[in-house]
């Protein structure tokens, strides 16, 4: 049965990439449609930055990924050798 | 065709589709705004996928439940086939 913390972290994850969805639509989709002038726009970082943040934070996951599995194969490695 | 097949025959065609309108020569390219929005395409689907992906497992966690009639379903098998097992002459632990 999921716990009232799992509820929350349940929705606050499923709130979290809505939000994260509707911007980065906002952004990439509409914004190029609005006159420049537009007041929509102090609300946005430029246009670059749309691509370089989630590249930047894409790389950054495969490297946390990474040097977590490393981590683990480590440990257990040296575990196994432990009990040899 | 597999399923892996499938999708990878759809990434490239979604993929060339895009390169085509994104690298055709300046006479054939969509109007400017259209192209502003074309551009960073592939990096919005991607992003699009892990929202997708991140509130399917938000909501899953937010409604994980136990499943009490699978595990009575469960255990009358377990039962039956000890049963069985011991029909056949298995001969297996205490109860």
């Amino acid at each position: 049965q999921a716990t009232a913390t799992d509820q929350l972290v349940g929705f606050g994850l499923v709130a979290f990439s809505l939000v994260l969805f509707v911007y980065y639509t906002l952004w990439i989709i509409v914004l190029p449609f609005m006159d420049s002038d537009h007041g929509i726009h102090q609300f946005f970082l430029p246009r670059e930055y749309a691509v370089i943040i989630p590249v930047a934070a894409g790389l950054l996951l495969v490297l946390f990924i990474g040097v977590f599995i490393m981590f683990v194969t480590w440990k257990s490695r040296k575990h196994a050798k432990k009990s040899d | 065709m597999t399923k892996l097949a499938q999708w990878l025959c759809g990434l490239a065609l979604l993929g060339s589709a895009w390169a085509a309108l994104a690298l055709a020569p300046p006479g054939l390219q969509p109007p400017g705004p259209l192209r502003q929005a074309l551009l960073p395409l592939p990096v919005y689907l991607l992003v699009a996928f892990g929202c997708y992906s991140l509130a399917t497992v938000g909501y899953r966690l937010a409604t994980f439940n136990d499943c009490e009639e699978a595990a009575a379903e469960l255990q009358e098998q377990i039962r039956a086939a000890r049963a069985d097992l011991r029909r056949r002459g298995l001969r297996l632990g205490a109860e």
